[in-house]
């Protein structure tokens, strides 16, 4: 190797370092948005957002109608241009190097379209030209996998916005991607449909190893399968959830009581330094207290001690979907 | 390369596997037969010829079977960008490995292709049936002279085709592109005697022109009509490659 090579390898080795983001936890994440905003005329849609995906995460990304779900997704596929920040697969710019960046991503942009005049395996002949390595036997290997192979030669305009949306998970996986985006993918089909999807979604994440990116702007249809979700409204970024995580942070569990003599309970509870009233329900004859699981067996002899029936106890599950209407301000449409 | 070609390949198989796609080629076939079997029917100096190849050299042109060459040619190729946008398969299209200036590219290709085919099939047709009214059979200059009158009017439908899928390519519209398309193809008749019209793209579509009627306007030859059409042609090309390149696709 002469000097003038070696020099410009090394410059292009520091370039590299400068460009590419500190790496957190090891790992270079899948997907890397940094700053991402998009504007049109003086409207701005996307403001801002910065996130990381990496392998072997699902991550729902989740939002009103009207959030700015779609118009970050399009910027993460080079469909349309981002106005500032930049969008990373696997450490290459989606804006500077379009091709390499794009190769990792299969994905679904809104509804899966295809050519109806072609039968779907026509549809997914179309899909491997555009690919470097994708063989016949690729496409098989896929067709088995999301169990198209009935429908197979039928033509896609007979097909089943199920089926469609099966097709459209099939010509996103041929290339076998890092990142699978996948733009509400749940939308018009029915709850069987629906559950159809995530459980195999679970699959694909699995036999294929990768990261797959799902929006949303319902929370209990990508609950279920999310490791992790990105909440964003008026195309801002407003929270990040693990999702199954023990134990959120702060949050005791939260019981409710139900009682015979409401006002002696509340007060041997309170009297109970390890438990917190925060709510009497007159009407219910409830009590809302937190308390450590371990410290329930306590509280439950202290009421039995002071002759207070208790009729029932149950934790009162605040689910995501609260939380998520919470983070989002209910249902306003912004 | 094989990328281009595999592009290439996908573009005319979209164009092919649609079942309407038999209609313009049948169309221009049975047009073509139908109008040799009129001419040598009813037209006394057409059916005095000795030659399919005369015939043929006559009628290729813009002034014969080219003019529907042309108008089927607008009408098979109008809608390849277009109807990517409204099938909402675009989106299909560009999130792949592939660049937006090769897919235009290739699109391109492919409608140059269907040009040439339906001159070929305008070709055939008109040999076929005039060879069974007229004789078949015609010596080398004859035929030199189809081939010529063939290539002008392929240029001529080719200028219009490449109009039309620029039209394609900025409205977006397969109805805008195939009604300007059209249009345009009439104006080829028009010609406003004063010197800037010479540069404009109507009076030099025609190349046949030149070896019947005449240049249209004093002082123009085939080499100048060539240089205003390969400008025009590029400029619509660009035209329409700079704004497929840098859409944004909502």
């Amino acid at each position: 190797m002469n000097a003038a090579q070696s020099n410009k390898m090394s410059q292009s080795n520091q370039s590299n370092q400068s460009n590419q983001p500190r790496q957190v936890g090891g790992a270079e994440p899948v997907l890397r948005l940094q700053n991402v905003t998009k504007r049109i005329g003086r409207k701005t849609i996307v403001d801002k957002l910065s996130f990381d995906v990496h392998t072997g995460e699902i991550v729902g990304l989740l939002g009103p109608n009207g959030a700015g779900k779609t118009t970050a997704i399009r910027m993460m596929t080079g469909l349309i241009g981002i106005s500032e920040g930049d969008v990373q697969i696997a450490g290459r710019s989606i804006q500077k190097h379009f091709k390499e960046a794009i190769v990792h991503v299969g994905g679904i942009i809104e509804n899966p379209e295809f050519y109806p005049y072609m039968s779907g395996y026509d549809n997914l002949k179309q899909a491997a030209r555009m690919t470097d390595s994708v063989t016949e036997q690729r496409i098989m290997e896929v067709i088995t996998l999301l169990g198209l192979q009935e429908a197979l030669h039928k033509k896609v305009k007979a097909y089943s916005l199920g089926m469609r949306q099966r097709l459209g998970i099939a010509q996103a996986l041929l290339d076998r991607p890092k990142l699978l985006i996948l733009d509400e993918p749940t939308n018009g089909l029915d709850p069987a449909g629906i559950r159809e999807m995530r459980d195999y979604l679970k699959k694909i994440a699995q036999a294929e190893g990768m990261a797959i990116l799902v929006s949303s702007h319902l929370l209990s249809e990508v609950e279920q399968m999310c490791t992790r979700v990105v909440v964003i409204q008026n195309g801002r970024f407003v929270t990040e959830q693990h999702i199954g995580e023990q134990g959120r942070v702060g949050a005791l569990p939260e019981l409710q009581i139900r009682v015979d003599k409401l006002e002696t309970a509340r007060q041997v509870l309170e009297a109970l330094e390890t438990v917190q009233v925060t709510e009497v329900r007159e009407s219910k004859s409830e009590l809302i207290c937190q308390t450590e699981d371990r410290e329930v067996p306590a509280l439950i002899d202290a009421l039995r001690h002071a002759d207070v029936a208790v009729y029932r106890i149950s934790e009162t599950k605040k689910t995501l979907e609260d939380e998520f209407l919470q983070w989002t301000g209910g249902n306003q449409i912004a | 390369m094989r990328n281009m070609t595999r592009l290439i390949q996908n573009e005319w198989l979209k164009l092919t596997k649609k079942r309407s796609f038999w209609i313009p080629p049948l169309m221009l076939a049975v047009i073509g037969a139908g109008v040799t079997f009129m001419l040598y029917k009813f037209s006394t100096n057409v059916a005095e010829m000795d030659s399919v190849t005369v015939y043929l050299a006559g009628m290729l042109n813009a002034s014969g079977l080219g003019q529907f060459v042309a108008i089927l040619s607008i009408i098979g190729t109008a809608g390849m960008i277009a109807q990517e946008y409204a099938q909402g398969t675009i989106k299909f299209l560009l999130i792949r490995s592939r660049s937006r200036g090769q897919i235009f590219v290739s699109k391109y290709i492919v409608a140059v292709f269907y040009t040439l085919m339906m001159t070929l099939i305008a070709g055939a047709a008109l040999y076929v049936s005039g060879g069974i009214a007229f004789g078949f059979g015609g010596t080398a200059a004859e035929w030199l002279n189809v081939l010529q009158q063939g290539a002008y009017g392929f240029v001529y439908a080719l200028v219009y085709v490449t109009l039309t899928f620029m039209v394609g390519a900025l409205t977006r519209s397969t109805g805008v592109a195939i009604g300007i398309g059209l249009a345009s193809t009439m104006f080829s008749g028009i010609v406003i005697f004063r010197e800037f019209y010479k540069y404009v793209l109507f009076p030099n579509a025609d190349l046949s022109v030149y070896g019947t009627m005449g240049p249209p306007i004093p002082g123009m030859t085939v080499g100048f009509s060539l240089i205003v059409l390969a400008a025009y042609m590029a400029l619509f090309i660009a035209a329409g490659y700079t704004v497929f390149r840098r859409r944004d696709v909502a």
